[in-house]
C-alpha cells in the first residue's frame, strides 16, 4: 500500500476492534437476611413493558428497607407489573400480572420455591384453605384453582353469567363459604363464588368500576367505585362507597362522591371498625383547580362521608397505594412521583402523624404484611 | 453481571483524530454557486458532493448517500441512521419499531419529509424508521437542530429528508436481490427502470419475512431446576413487510418536469414477547398490521431566476393492534380452551397535503424563498375490548398548515447570511413564529474551512392523541416551546487518490412546556406541559477516500456525539429525584464507524456502532433492573461484484453482530446473538455494451 494516510482508518479499526463487549449476562445474588421482627413487603409494579417490577422488604421496627430483593437473591427479574402478594403458610404468592405468572417465596430468605404458570392476567390469590386457593384474572373469564399444597392448576371456574357481561375479576374476600371478587373493569358487580362447588352462582351490582374490596366486623362488604370516565363506552358516574351486606347480598348504603373524583384502595384497620380509602377532591390552588387524593378514614358505623381527611396530601401528586397495619392501625401510603423513578412510602401512626419515609422500587402499588 | 473492560476514551479516539489530521493539498476555492441543484458524481463507491448550496448557509447537515443507505437489503432506514451517523436509534430488533432520539429530545421532535410529504404520524408525532426500507430511498438529508426550520417547524431534534430522484442510466434497467438469512429470513428487493430523453420510470418492490425466533440464554427466567436458565427462542416476533413503488418523472421541457411516487406498504408483525413472560401457549400473541399507502406528484419549474414548485399528495394509513390470549383448560386438559381477545385496537388515517413553494434568484448572492404546506389529518381511532365494548377514542379532523418565508445572502465570497421565518397553525390555534438565523464564514478556502452558526426558536404543536385521545386527551396543551444555538467548523482535504473531510458542531438548546403522559387521579395517562429540558452537546463526524493503488481503496466514516439531555423541570414532590438527570433511554455517548477495504470487485466492510449506558428511571437509578450498559455492535460484510456480458452479479455475505453479544438494547427485549446474511445480486445488461 502506497498511500502513507492508510495507517489513519486502520489504526482505528485496531483501537475499536478489541473493546467490543457488552456488559450482560447472569445476575449475581446474595442471601439477605431477615429476622422474625414484623416486617412489610411492598410490591412495585415496575413500567408496563419494561420488566421493572420488583419487590421491597421494611423491617416494620428498625426502619430498614432492602429493595429489589427478588432479583438480589435469585438471580432472576420478578417481572412485568408486579400486582400483589399474599402469604399463606410461610410462603408468598407474588402476582405478576403481565408477566403472567406467580412466583412462590419464602418469605424469611426470599428464595424462590415455585413458578405457577398457566394464566393470562391474573391479579390476586385467595387461599379458601389450606388446599385450594382462588387466582382473579382480568381477561380469562375465569378463575383459577390450584392446590396450595402440590402448587398445581386444579380448576378454572368461569365467571360469565348468562345474559350478562363476562366480568374480569380482582380483589376477594370470603364470608362462610362464598368467596366475593369485584368486577371492576367496565363492570359494576360484586361476584360471588360458591367455594363448595366452584361456581359463580351470584352477583350484586354496585355502581360503575368497584376498585376494592373489604369484609368489615358486621361481615358488611364494603367496595368503592370509580365511576368510570369521561367518554367511557361504560358511561360515567360520580364514584362512591358501596356498604353491602354479606348475608343478604343486597346494598345497604351507597355514600357518593362528586361526579369526576377518584376513590380506590379501600383498606380495614386491626378491628375492622373503621376503614380508610384514597378519595381525591377538587381544591383551588393559586386560582387554580386542582384535584388533589387524601387519605380518608370513618367508622363503618357512619352514616355519612367524613368532612375531612384523615391524611392530607399538600401536593397535586396522586398517592398511589395504600395499606393498614391489621396489628398496630398503622397508615402507609405509595407516592409513585413520575411514575418513571423509584417511588416512596410514608409510614403514619394510627393517629395520622409521620412516623418514617423510606424508598422503594418504580410504581409502588400493594402491600403485604409479614407477621 | 461480568463487567469487562469498555472505555469511553476509545469513543473519542475518532474525534481527536479528525481534529490532528493534518494534510496539505488545497481543493481550489469554487465561487458562491447560486442554488441551482447540486450534482453528485458517482465514483465507483465514493460520492462526492459539490460546494455548499446558498440555502444551506450555517446549516449542519448529514448526507447519506446511496452507497450508506443502499448497503443491504435487509435495513430499514433505522439501521442505516444507527450506523452512520450520531442519532440513537431505539430499536426493539428487526421487524420490530425503531424510533429516534435526536440531540437528546423526544421521537415526535424528528420531523420526516419523503418527497416533501411529512411522515410523521399526526396520532403520535413520531415516525417507525423500521418502516422504510432503506433501499426506496435514494439521497436522505438529515438537518441537525436549527436547520430544520428550513424544511419543517416542530424539528425541536431536527429533521430528515427523504426523496427519490429519476434513474440516470438509459433504456431498461432491472436489480434484483435476493437475500437469505438466519432464522428463516428471506428478502427480496427487485427494481426495473426506464430512463428516456422525456420519460423516467421506475418500479421498485421489497419483501421481507422472516420467523426471527432466535435462541437465547433467558437469564431472567429459571428451568424447573431453579438453577439453570433456560434457552429459549425469540417468541411471537415474525413478521412480513411488503413494499411497493411506482415513480414517474416527466420533463416536458428545459424548465418544468412533472413527478409522482406512489408507495404502498402492507405489514403484519408480531410484538415480541417480554423476556420476563410466562405465558405457555404460542397462540398468545400481540400482533400488529398495518397497510399505509401514500401518493405525491408534483411539478417544478426551473428558470434561471425563479424556481417554482407544487406538490400535492395523499396518504391512507390503516392501522390494527390486537392482543390475544389463551389457558389451557383444567376438565378436558385442551390447550387453549378459555381464548380471549384481549385488545383489538384500529386506527385509520387520511392526510391531504399541498405545497407550494417559489425560490427567487434577484442576484446570485441571494436567494429568496417562500413556501406553503398544508396537511388536512382525518384521524379514526376506537379501541375493541374483550368485554364487546368498542371505544372510540376519537374521531376527528385537523387542519395543519405552515408558511416559510426565507432569505439566504452571500454578501462576500467568503460570508453567508441567512434568515428563516416559519409561522404554523394547527386545528385553527397559530403557534408562534418560528424564527431562524444561519451565518457560515469560510476561514481558510484552501482547506474548505468554514464556521457557522445558526440560532432559532422552535414550537412543535401537540398530536391528535395528545389533544383528542379519551380518555386523557388535553385540549388545553400548549406547543412545545425550543431554543437552540450551535456553532461548527467543517473541513475538507482533497488531492489525488485521497480526500478528507470533517465537521464538528457544538449546540445549546433549552425546551419548555414538554410534553409529558402521566398518570392522572383517575388512573388514566393524560398529557401536561410540565418539564423543561437543557439539552446541549457535541457532534464531530468524519469521511476519508485513499486510492491505495493497484486496485486498493479505502474508505473510512465515522461519527461521535456527545448528548447531555437534561431534566430541569420544577420537582414533582419533594421526593423527586430526576431534576438534573438525563432523560430516559438518551445516551450520552454515541458513535459510529464504517471502514471499508476494496480491491477489484471485492469489498470487505466493518460496521461500528456504540451506545453508552442507558437508564430507564428519570432519577437515573444504575441498579442493574433499571440500566442497560453500553451498546457495542460490529457487523462485517465481504462482497464480490462480478461482471459478465450479460448481466452483472454481486454476491455478499454478511456476519451480524461479529463478536457474538448477548445483549438487550431495550429492557427486557433479547436480541439475537451472531448471525448471517447471504445475497446475491443481478443486473441484466439488456443488450449494453461492456
Amino acid at each position: 500500500m502506497k498511500n502513507r494516510f492508510a495507517i489513519l482508518p486502520l489504526l482505528l479499526l485496531a483501537v475499536f476492534l478489541p473493546t467490543a463487549c457488552m456488559d450482560y449476562g447472569e445476575n449475581e445474588t446474595e442471601r439477605i437476611a431477615i429476622d422474625d421482627a414484623p416486617g412489610l413487603f411492598i410490591i412495585n409494579e415496575g413500567n408496563f413493558m419494561y420488566g421493572t417490577g420488583s419487590l421491597s422488604y421494611y423491617d416494620i421496627r428498625s426502619k430498614q428497607v432492602e429493595n429489589n430483593v427478588f432479583l438480589r437473591t435469585n438471580g432472576v427479574k420478578l417481572g412485568d407489573v408486579a400486582q400483589s402478594m399474599t402469604i399463606h403458610k410461610g410462603l408468598g404468592y407474588i402476582v405478576v400480572n403481565n408477566s403472567s405468572v406467580i412466583f412462590v417465596i419464602d418469605i424469611r430468605t426470599f428464595e424462590l420455591v415455585k413458578i405457577l404458570k398457566g394464566f393470562i392476567s391474573p391479579r390476586y390469590v385467595h387461599f379458601v384453605n389450606d388446599e385450594k386457593a382462588y387466582v382473579t384474572d382480568l381477561y380469562t373469564f375465569a378463575i383459577t384453582v390450584f392446590n396450595p399444597q402440590t402448587l398445581e392448576i386444579t380448576n378454572r371456574i368461569k365467571t360469565d353469567i348468562k345474559g350478562k357481561t363476562a366480568p374480569s375479576t380482582e380483589q376477594m374476600v370470603q364470608y362462610k363459604n362464598y368467596v366475593f371478587t369485584n368486577c371492576w373493569s367496565y363492570d359494576n358487580k360484586i361476584l360471588v363464588i360458591d367455594t363448595d362447588t366452584d361456581t359463580a352462582v351470584d352477583y350484586i351490582e354496585v355502581g360503575k368500576q368497584p376498585t376494592s374490596l373489604v369484609l368489615d366486623k358486621n361481615n358488611k362488604l364494603w367496595t368503592i367505585t370509580d365511576g368510570g370516565y369521561s367518554g367511557s363506552p361504560y358511561g360515567q358516574e360520580a364514584p362512591g362507597l358501596y356498604k353491602v351486606d354479606a348475608e343478604t347480598r343486597s346494598v345497604e348504603q351507597v355514600f357518593r362522591f362528586e361526579t369526576g373524583d377518584r376513590g380506590s384502595e379501600i383498606c380495614m384497620n386491626e378491628a375492622r371498625d373503621s376503614i380508610f380509602f384514597i378519595r381525591s377532591r377538587k381544591e383551588i390552588d393559586n386560582g387554580r383547580e386542582v384535584s388533589r387524593d387524601h387519605i380518608w378514614k370513618m367508622s363503618v358505623e357512619d352514616k355519612t362521608l367524613p368532612a375531612e381527611p384523615f391524611l392530607t396530601n399538600t401536593s397535586t401528586n396522586h398517592w398511589y397505594g395504600l395499606a393498614v397495619d391489621p396489628h398496630t392501625s398503622e397508615v402507609y401510603v405509595a407516592d409513585a412521583i413520575d411514575y418513571v423513578q423509584p417511588g416512596f412510602i410514608y409510614r403514619y401512626s394510627s393517629e395520622g402523624e409521620r412516623i418514617d419515609k423510606f424508598q422503594v422500587g418504580v410504581i409502588p402499588g400493594a402491600f403485604c404484611f409479614n407477621y | 453481571m461480568k463487567p469487562r473492560p469498555i472505555s469511553l476514551l476509545w469513543s473519542c479516539a475518532a474525534a481527536i483524530l479528525f481534529s490532528s489530521f493534518d494534510a496539505v493539498q488545497a481543493q481550489t476555492p469554487g465561487g458562491t454557486d447560486p442554488d441551482k441543484p447540486v450534482r453528485t458524481i458517482d465514483i465507483e463507491e465514493i460520492s462526492v458532493s459539490t460546494r455548499r448550496k446558498l440555502s444551506e448557509i450555517g446549516v449542519t447537515k448529514t448526507v447519506l448517500d446511496t452507497v450508506a443507505l443502499q448497503q443491504n437489503i435487509v435495513h430499514s432506514l433505522a439501521e442505516v441512521l444507527a450506523q452512520n451517523t450520531p442519532i440513537f436509534i431505539k430499536s426493539y430488533g428487526r421487524g420490530a419499531v425503531a424510533t429516534a432520539s435526536f440531540r437528546g429530545t423526544s421521537p415526535s421532535h424528528t420531523q420526516v419529509l419523503w418527497n416533501g410529504m411529512k411522515l410523521n404520524s399526526p396520532m403520535l408525532g413520531m415516525v417507525d424508521f423500521s418502516l422504510i426500507p432503506s433501499f426506496f430511498i435514494d439521497d436522505a438529508n438529515i438537518l441537525h437542530g436549527a436547520g430544520s426550520v428550513d424544511v419543517a417547524g416542530g424539528g425541536l431534534g431536527g429533521a430528515i429528508t427523504l426523496g427519490t430522484h429519476p434513474t440516470d442510466k438509459e433504456g431498461f434497467d432491472l436489480t434484483f436481490v435476493q437475500g437469505i438469512s438466519s432464522f428463516d429470513t428471506y428478502d427480496d428487493y427487485l427494481r426495473l427502470t426506464y430512463g428516456g430523453r422525456k420519460v423516467q420510470l421506475s418500479t421498485r418492490f421489497s419483501y421481507g419475512k422472516s420467523d426471527n425466533d432466535f435462541k437465547y440464554t433467558n437469564y431472567n427466567k429459571f428451568n424447573d431446576d431453579m438453577k439453570t436458565h433456560p434457552v429459549e427462542r425469540n417468541k411471537n416476533c415474525s413478521f412480513r413487510d411488503l413494499h411497493v413503488m411506482q415513480e414517474a418523472y416527466w420533463t416536458l421541457d428545459d424548465r418544468n418536469k412533472l413527478n409522482a411516487a406512489v408507495w404502498y406498504m402492507d405489514s403484519n408483525r408480531g410484538i415480541p414477547s417480554l423476556n420476563v413472560n410466562y405465558q405457555e401457549d404460542d397462540r398468545s400473541n400481540n400482533r400488529q398490521d398495518e397497510s399505509t399507502l401514500r401518493a405525491v406528484a408534483g411539478w417544478d419549474r426551473l428558470g434561471d431566476r425563479l424556481q417554482l414548485g407544487a406538490r400535492a399528495g395523499y396518504t391512507y394509513s390503516n392501522l390494527v393492534y390486537h392482543s390475544q390470549g389463551t389457558v389451557n383448560g383444567v376438565e378436558d386438559d385442551r390447550p387453549g380452551a378459555i381464548a380471549v381477545e384481549q385488545v383489538h385496537s384500529q386506527s385509520i388515517v387520511h392526510t391531504g397535503f399541498l405545497n407550494l413553494s417559489a425560490r427567487y434568484f434577484p442576484h446570485k448572492k441571494l436567494v429568496l424563498s417562500a413556501s406553503f404546506s398544508t396537511n388536512l389529518h382525518a384521524v379514526d381511532s376506537r379501541d375493541k375490548y374483550i368485554y364487546a365494548l368498542e371505544k372510540k377514542n376519537y374521531d376527528t379532523m385537523r387542519l395543519e398548515t405552515s408558511v416559510l418565508v426565507s432569505a439566504k445572502y452571500r454578501p462576500h465570497p467568503r460570508i453567508g447570511l441567512g434568515v428563516d421565518l416559519r409561522e404554523e397553525s394547527y386545528g385553527g390555534t397559530m403557534a408562534p413564529l418560528i424564527p431562524a438565523g444561519f451565518v457560515d464564514v469560510v476561514l481558510w478556502p484552501r482547506y474548505d474551512v468554514v464556521l457557522k452558526g445558526s440560532v432559532a426558536r422552535n414550537y412543535r404543536h401537540p398530536t391528535m392523541n395528545d389533544l383528542y385521545f379519551q380518555p386523557g386527551g388535553n385540549d388545553t396543551l400548549r406547543p412545545e416551546k425550543g431554543y437552540t444555538y450551535e456553532g461548527g467548523l467543517e473541513f475538507a482535504l482533497r488531492r489525488k487518490g485521497f480526500s478528507f473531510e470533517g465537521e464538528g458542531a457544538v449546540y445549546n438548546s433549552r425546551i419548555h412546556d414538554w410534553i409529558l403522559w402521566l398518570p392522572t387521579f383517575k388512573g388514566y395517562w393524560s398529557p401536561i406541559n410540565v418539564r423543561k429540558v437543557h439539552s446541549y452537546g457535541a457532534e464531530l463526524k468524519g469521511k476519508m477516500d485513499i486510492a491505495l493503488g493497484r486496485g486498493w481503496a479505502l474508505f473510512f466514516d465515522a461519527s461521535w456525539a456527545c448528548t447531555r439531555s437534561i431534566n430541569q423541570g420544577d420537582p414533582m414532590s419533594e421526593n423527586d429525584q430526576a431534576i438534573g438527570k438525563q432523560l430516559v433511554y438518551v445516551p450520552e455517548y454515541s458513535s459510529t464507524i464504517t471502514g471499508r477495504l476494496s480491491w477489484r470487485g471485492y469489498s470487505l466492510t466493518y460496521k461500528y456502532n456504540h451506545y453508552s449506558e442507558r437508564y430507564t428511571t428519570s432519577s437515573n437509578d444504575p441498579s442493574t433492573l433499571y440500566h442497560l450498559g453500553a451498546y457495542y455492535m460490529s457487523d462485517l460484510y465481504l462482497e464480490k461484484s462480478l461482471r459478465t456480458k450479460l448481466a452483472d452479479l454481486s454476491l455478499k455475505f454478511c456476519i451480524y453482530n461479529l463478536f457474538d453479544e448477548e445483549y438487550e438494547s431495550v429492557l427486557a427485549r433479547p436480541m439475537p446473538q451472531q448471525n448471517y446474511g447471504f445475497f446475491i445480486g443481478i443486473r441484466p445488461n439488456f443488450g449494453k455494451r461492456k
